[in-house]
């Protein structure tokens, strides 16, 4: 298989765009697709990402294209820190709406660290700040009666900060 | 061409989402082969994301789950999935039944092949409900619930496999029973079955994990009991029509046959189960028929049905047991037939064929075992066991149980004696190893070194060892054997006979400083040997004996020399082991004169006759000293080789006779030896040694009951008794009497006493 093979992926918006096949196989369903049906001659469709989106994916896998495959779905140590190296930061210095496009893509191209890294920024906007500072943050309207507050309150009782 | 470009589903909507997808999956599953187009397989794959992803679809929930967080979609899909993969499986089980034996395999195989496939594309375009509810409600501990893939294994195992493993395996089976036949068959068939089996074999409690359980069950059970079925109708066949080693040929052909079964088309799980079984029907059922045939083989010598039944035996569980008591008996039976043909010429044959018989039979079992048996380590016991008993009990060794050790002896002596067959040195070697062979099983061996020791001593003071390496080489092996207290006295002799010579070269130094003309002028040519007492097996002499007096002055020259260096030493002579050579001056018609080889009790009896021609028996006797039972047989051997005279003419000596010397002696060869020993020394030799074996064993007993008691202080009777066995056996086998009348000795002699409850204590 050559390693430089050049796929084209078409994107909702119906855009082509070139990308390497080593960088594609990123993506899991790509990788499972290619094997199932052998190269592909024609642009590969993208239903559900456009191209704008599609084009930050494939940023993020040409930059990751030589990281080690994920290791197994219980690695403890990636799940427990939300620390997110500096180029990822970078990465994901982009409009609330651009970053959750980027995690809905990565969840439906099967990107797992792609997926990591769009969570844990979400993650890390949500540290630290009260319901209040997060409704605002995320721009949620509070549709909670006081007694359901009241309720959820008490039941995460254990997981608040003494 | 598949369906024309796929639209994706309203995503809320179930119907249409699993219309959509079934249609999808009919063509992955019924029509593969066409191809599946890139646009369709993205299309699916959407598909069951965005249903999985939908909103709406909460509503459908009932609550649930949201216990634990957010509502994942999918169950839905999964169930209609299963529930599609089930009608398929009823399809394919309808067309199966249209099939039978090889075409079923066939089928089968067919089906399992294009529908492990298609599970594989499925579980991709599934992947997305894999991943999260299938992953939550594995977690959650479901049982039930597998990832596409292994949904599709559960359903074909449940829906299709359940209702046809029978009809498949009998189809297999008939298969195999075709190729046990002889006939080809298409063995990857099998192999497929038997892959497909392995691959249903799913861990309940974890569905990454498969076992061999499915596999265990639904083939290898029905494999197994066919197995039997085959060999128990054919080995009880075969058994019936041919012989017994045409069996075994088979049995072995058979073996081979199963084993190269499970490398080509079984698993290798079923190795194990399938040779046991083999080795139960074609061996252990007819284990007692084998080893029935094992003395006619053995008897007939046949090296290679012996080894074929020992290999065939060795593989089930005390299969050998009984065929090493037979093989025990056998070889005995042979050691004491060959015995007995070597005792069948009376008493007159020479030690070598006694030995050689005795090797011979060795080495004739000795090989089979390592050829046959596979130099297994119970079987060489069975011969050792063998040989002892026929190297120690048999025809020869029936009139006294020591003959063994003695003609051992006797042969070792043979063969290190200067004259005799000289054997090249690496010959000689090997012979000395056969020699040790037969040591090893003497049980005697006290005999064997009193022998030894006896005729060492005589070659070395003879100086007629065949080599001094001979000799070292021939120590060093009985020191291996039985440990540096049973070859001391050998060594130290060794040793004296080194010392000696170096004594005889300062003795000769010596002499050149003190001799005066006049000694020179009569001055005996001499050589001395030290021998200490303590080591050699020697007597002083048991005769009287007045040394002429040029020996005499020698002798005390050489003992003034002695004492001097070694104050406080006793020497004792030991005349009749010394000997020595006289030229013959007074014969006139030779050339060269004669040198006669003689004793020094002869040299005694000629030098008188230097003085008188004749001499009466009186005489003689008068001047020597010698008793009669030595003087004699001297005489005897003068008169024989014509060096004297007797008169009256034709009488033996003895008192009245007297004895001339013959002027005209005549002989073929310039040296003529005279000291010949004579056959009555010889047997009152071997009497002797066998007196004081007896006498030797009495101190070895004791010795080795005060030893023990010396260190444990106290011990019960019994175990005294066990433990003398214990010590003493590798010298000889030891009587329980014997050992209880000298511990009885020793209490007497106060080293031992007894206390109460049959304990016994030393006396420090």
């Amino acid at each position: 298989m050559a390693a430089n093979q050049t796929l084209t992926f078409q994107s909702s918006d119906g855009v082509d765009i070139s990308v390497d096949r080593d960088v594609a196989e990123r993506s899991l369903l790509i990788k499972n697709m290619l094997e199932d049906l052998g190269d592909a001659h024609e642009a590969i469709p993208i239903p559900n990402v456009n191209e704008a989106v599609l084009k930050k994916v494939i940023e993020w896998c040409s930059y990751h294209k030589n990281d080690p495959p994920s290791t197994g779905d219980d690695d403890d140590s990636r799940r427990k820190t939300t620390d997110i190296d500096e180029w990822d930061q970078k990465f994901m210095q982009v409009d609330q709406e651009m970053l959750f496009e980027i995690i809905l893509a990565a969840n439906y191209l099967d990107i797992k660290g792609l997926l990591d890294v769009g969570c844990k920024t979400v993650a890390n906007m949500i540290k630290g700040k009260s319901p209040e500072e997060i409704r605002k943050t995320f721009n949620i309207q509070n549709d909670f009666t006081p007694e359901e507050e009241d309720q959820i309150r008490r039941e995460n009782e254990w997981a608040e900060d003494r | 061409m598949p369906p024309l470009i796929p639209q994706a589903p309203q995503k809320e909507d179930l119907d249409e989402t699993w219309t959509f997808l079934e249609k999808g999956i009919d063509s992955v599953m019924l029509k593969l082969e066409e191809g599946v187009d890139m646009k369709h397989y993205m299309a699916l794959y959407t598909a069951v994301h965005n249903f999985c992803t939908s909103q709406k679809a909460v509503a459908n929930g009932q609550g649930l789950q949201s216990h634990r967080g957010a509502h994942l979609l999918g169950e839905e899909l999964y169930k209609l999935l299963g529930e599609y993969l089930s009608r398929h499986l009823q399809a394919v089980y309808t067309e199966s039944e249209s099939h039978a034996e090889e075409a079923l395999l066939g089928f089968y195989i067919r089906e399992w092949l294009r529908y492990t496939t298609a599970a594989k594309y499925i579980n991709h375009l599934f992947r997305y409900l894999n991943r999260h509810w299938v992953k939550r409600e594995i977690d959650e501990g479901k049982k039930n619930v597998y990832d596409v893939y292994t949904l599709h294994l559960v359903k074909w195992k449940d829906d299709f496999f359940m209702k046809v493993h029978k009809k498949v395996m009998d189809a297999v089976l008939n298969l195999v029973e075709k190729q046990r036949n002889g006939e080809t068959i298409e063995q990857s068939q099998i192999k497929s079955i038997v892959d497909s089996f392995v691959s249903l074999g799913l861990d309940e409690s974890d569905s990454t994990k498969s076992t061999l359980e499915v596999y265990r069950i639904y083939f290898e059970k029905p494999f197994i009991a066919a197995t039997r079925v085959y060999y128990e109708n054919e080995s009880r066949q075969f058994v019936a029509e041919n012989s017994v080693v045409e069996y075994m040929k088979k049995a072995e052909s058979r073996f081979d046959e199963e084993k190269a079964r499970v490398g080509l088309y079984l698993h290798p799980d079923i190795s194990k189960h399938l040779t046991d079984t083999c080795l139960d029907v074609l061996v252990t059922a007819h284990s007692e028929l084998l080893r029935d045939e094992f003395q006619v083989l053995l008897d007939n010598e046949r090296q290679d049905d012996l080894a074929r039944m020992y290999r065939l035996l060795s593989r089930i569980k005390d299969g050998l047991d009984p065929l090493r008591t037979k093989f025990e008996t056998h070889v005995r039976k042979a050691g004491l037939a060959a015995v007995e043909k070597v005792a069948t010429g009376g008493e007159t044959f020479e030690p070598r064929m006694y030995v050689d018989a005795l090797l011979q039979v060795h080495t004739r079992y000795q090989s089979l075992v390592n050829e046959a048996f596979n130099g297994e380590s119970e079987f060489v016991r069975s011969l050792d066991n063998a040989c002892r008993e026929f190297v120690n009990r048999n025809k020869i060794c029936a009139s006294s149980s020591t003959k063994s050790p003695e003609l051992l002896a006797k042969y070792t002596d043979s063969l290190l004696k200067k004259g005799s067959k000289a054997a090249e040195e690496s010959e000689l070697e090997e012979m000395l190893v056969q020699i040790m062979t037969v040591f090893k099983y003497i049980e005697d061996k006290d005999v064997f070194q009193k022998f030894y020791s006896k005729m060492l001593a005589k070659r070395l003071v003879h100086v007629s060892s065949v080599s001094d390496d001979a000799e070292t080489s021939m120590i060093s092996k009985l020191k291996e054997a039985c440990g540096f207290e049973y070859t001391n006295k050998l060594q130290r002799m060794f040793q004296d006979i080194q010392i000696s010579k170096d004594l005889n070269g300062s003795y000769r130094d010596w002499q050149e400083k003190v001799l005066d003309d006049d000694d020179r002028k009569k001055l005996v040519d001499s050589h001395f040997q030290i021998l200490g007492t303590g080591f050699w097996p020697l007597q002083a002499p048991s005769t009287d004996f007045l040394a002429p007096p040029e020996i005499v002055k020698t002798a005390e020259r050489f003992q003034s020399f002695y004492f001097d260096k070694h104050n406080g030493r006793k020497l004792t002579w030991l005349w009749q082991l010394c000997k020595g050579e006289m030229k013959t001056n007074y014969i006139k018609n030779t050339k060269v004169p004669y040198t006669f080889q003689v004793s020094t009790f002869q040299m005694g009896i000629l030098l008188l006759f230097n003085e008188n021609d004749t001499l009466t028996y009186e005489d003689i006797q008068k001047a020597t000293s010698l008793a009669p039972e030595i003087l004699d047989p001297n005489l005897g051997i003068f008169l024989k080789a014509k060096v004297l005279h007797i008169s009256p003419e034709g009488t033996k000596p003895g008192p009245g006779a007297s004895f001339s010397l013959n002027y005209n002696f005549k002989h073929k060869k310039v040296k003529v030896n005279l000291n010949i020993q004579i056959k009555s020394e010889q047997k009152v030799e071997s009497d002797d040694t066998h007196k004081t074996i007896e006498e030797d064993r009495k101190l070895l007993l004791q010795s080795a009951i005060v030893r023990i008691m010396k260190s444990r202080k106290k011990m019960k009777h019994v175990q005294l008794v066990q433990e003398v066995i214990h010590q003493v056996k590798s010298r000889f086998p030891p009587k329980v009497p014997d050992i209880k009348k000298n511990i009885e000795a020793l209490m007497e002699k106060d080293y031992i006493e007894r206390l109460d409850g049959d304990e016994i204590a030393y006396i420090a």
